[in-house]
């Protein structure tokens, strides 16, 4: 057993011989410090996109379910997806005068790849016919203005509310609100701006303006168009309730014999999570392999340096032993040189990591004004501190158990006898 | 003489050098007892390093038998060895070899750093030992703002902090000169009148004649063994 006294004492002459050598200490742990900054830069940013993700659906809406005749994730067979009927308003229609569970069932009808103009200039982006119910769903906040009335549904008024995206695109300088916008050659008056609502892979959603469905009736048609049909739940444990009734109700308004299988989707947020799970899984991997290269480069440095510490200190280790230390004093000696030498590079890594961190996150808020990027925390979490700190340990230990080893088994003869 | 704390009997101690077997030590046998001084003197290659290596627990012999205290030296491992060092044996060299970067007290109390020693009480027992030397008023210096004569009474300090059984020395004047060497020796003698036993290896006449037994060796093996009445 090592002795209280021996592991100060050795902590002592490690924390000695760290100072004696300051540069070459300093520069030994520079794949450390590399290490570190990667570990903990990957660990920021991976926490940074499960708070942009959950931004991003809680917005858009985790009580939501969307009826489509598409797939959102096209996990299905496309050719089978092509080959089914089109939603029609009347099937959209029925379903809302049968649904019990849902809050809200709201019809839409899109027309991807429209486009807007605001004088001479020309904006692609999706229109959207829907009716007033949906200003109760959560993606229907505005930043300015408001959402439209069921009398401006029902009297088809031309009042556009447009997306954060194209708000964003064609009013610079704000001051949307009350601004005309062509649509299809007709003017619609802006009555609102939608918050911003996708981040990431999702901001497309950002770019879709939002008109009653009579008026879209009138500037691009039902002809040929299949609906969606969005429900609103309430909460997210309503989803599977609305879920089994939703489709009872669409297979027996669209004739699906029992035997088929159901001839339309039902999408929700939830078929992105694979999504954003495999980015977070890609930065992981890749971070992982660059932080894994760090380290076995920076604990190659650390043993190196280890070696030559040995051997510098034959003759001290040899006085040592000669007075009484043991195998195990000199072993604990020199890993816990190594140690130290490893934590003091992660030391150095938490400022330099703090600082890239606190620098990439003012560039996005402050230079590049992306708003989203503020529900990142400026600030490296404690744990992963803490883990770095535990990693750049281990590593240290790892790396100096040769060298110390070595230097624990030197004969104390030989060791007495050598001179540099 | 009194007790015996060393017992060495029929010792070889062989090195192989590429194909060539090269005797240090052939057929050694000597007792020393409690109370005595020692010196054991010789030419180069005569042995007497591998001999004091050996009396010194840092090596063990290839054959024979050495009881230290009773108990056989030569079947212990290497921490058993370095407990021996620790408690029973302090070393004094003619290098010093003191820490380089250590002050005198810290270099006096690093033996009791292994014995696990309380910090207190190590404090106290080093002050004690350098109080010993002479050396109450060098306790913050360190090796380098001492002089050799002094270094050398840092390194006594450190051997007998520990209240060890023997006190080894080897060439301890080596490196100093005539004068400091001369204090070196009566710093030996007292702490031989005090009750030590103190070995020292030299091969230096007038340094041997400090002793009261003077042993000789020669190509390995003992040449005389004589009470030295002339002791200085």
């Amino acid at each position: 057993m090592l002795r209280l006294s021996e592991f100060q004492e050795s902590a002592r002459i490690a924390w000695d011989s760290l100072r004696v050598n300051l540069l070459r200490s300093i520069l030994t742990t520079a794949g450390i410090v590399v290490g570190v900054v990667l570990v903990v830069l990957m660990g920021w940013t991976i926490g940074g996109l499960n708070a942009v993700w959950e931004q991003t659906i809680s917005i858009i809406g985790k009580d939501m379910l969307y009826i489509d005749k598409w797939d959102w994730t096209g996990g299905r067979n496309w050719r089978d997806v092509e080959s089914r009927k089109d939603i029609s308003l009347q099937q959209a229609a029925l379903l809302k005068s049968r649904m019990e569970s849902a809050e809200y069932v709201i019809p839409l009808a899109r027309k991807w790849g429209g486009s807007v103009v605001k004088g001479n200039s020309s904006l692609m982006c999706s229109i959207t016919g829907t009716t007033a119910d949906y200003a109760n769903t959560s993606a229907a906040t505005t930043l300015a203005g408001r959402f439209f009335s069921p009398t401006e549904e029902h009297s088809a008024d031309r009042v556009v509310v447009i997306g954060h995206g194209v708000y964003k695109s064609l009013y610079p300088d704000g001051n949307a609100v009350g601004s005309i916008l062509k649509i299809n050659g007709s003017p619609f008056r802006i009555i609102g701006v939608l918050q911003k609502q996708g981040f990431l892979f999702m901001d497309f959603i950002d770019n879709q303006v939002f008109i009653p469905m009579m008026a879209f009736r009138a500037v691009h048609g039902f002809f040929d168009r299949s609906f969606s049909v969005g429900l609103k739940c309430g909460s997210e444990a309503m989803l599977d309730i609305v879920r089994t009734e939703a489709i009872g109700h669409m297979r027996a308004i669209r004739n699906v014999p029992p035997d088929a299988p159901d001839d339309f989707s039902i999408n929700e947020m939830k078929a992105f999570d694979q999504q954003a799970k495999n980015i977070r899984i890609g930065i992981w991997v890749v971070g992982m392999g660059l932080t894994i290269l760090a380290f076995v480069v920076g604990s190659i440095g650390i043993m190196n340096i280890m070696y030559v510490s040995v051997t510098e200190r034959t003759k001290e280790i040899g006085i040592r032993k000669a007075i009484g230390a043991r195998r195990g004093s000199i072993l604990a000696q020199f890993l816990i040189e190594s140690a130290l030498l490893c934590m003091a590079g992660a030391l150095i890594a938490f400022p330099i990591a703090q600082g890239i961190v606190a620098g990439a996150r003012f560039l996005a808020v402050d230079v590049l004004e992306q708003e989203w990027a503020s529900v990142i925390s400026p600030l490296i979490p404690l744990d992963l501190l803490g883990i770095a700190v535990v990693v750049s340990i281990i590593v240290g230990l790892l790396a100096g158990f040769l060298p110390a080893l070595r230097a624990s088994r030197l004969d104390p003869v030989e060791a007495l006898r050598y001179e540099q | 003489m009194s007790t015996a704390i060393i017992d060495i009997e029929h010792v070889v101690k062989r090195y192989e050098m590429g194909d060539e077997e090269v005797y240090a030590l052939r057929d050694v046998s000597l007792t020393i007892g409690s109370n005595e001084y020692v010196a054991i003197m010789g030419p180069s290659g005569s042995g007497k390093s591998t001999l004091m290596n050996m009396l010194g627990c840092l090596d063990t012999p290839t054959s024979g038998k050495y009881l230290f205290n009773g108990a056989n030296v030569a079947e212990m491992n290497d921490d058993d060895l370095a407990s021996i060092r620790n408690k029973e044996i302090g070393f004094v060299f003619q290098t010093f070899n003191l820490l380089p970067r250590a002050t005198s007290l810290k270099n006096v109390e690093l033996p009791l750093v292994y014995a696990g020693v309380s910090a207190e009480e190590r404090t106290r027992r080093a002050q004690e030992a350098l109080a010993r030397v002479q050396l109450s008023d060098r306790m913050g210096h360190k090796p380098n703002e001492l002089s050799g004569g002094q270094r050398q009474r840092v390194a006594i300090a450190r051997a007998i902090v520990t209240a060890p059984s023997i006190i080894l020395a080897d060439e301890p004047t080596g490196n100093l000169d005539t004068k400091t060497g001369h204090d070196i020796m009566n710093l030996f003698r007292d702490l031989w009148k005090a009750g030590n036993t103190v070995i020292l290896v030299t091969h230096e006449e007038d340094i041997a004649q400090h002793a009261r037994r003077i042993i000789r060796l020669r190509d390995g093996r003992i040449e005389s063994d004589i009470t030295n009445h002339n002791h200085a």
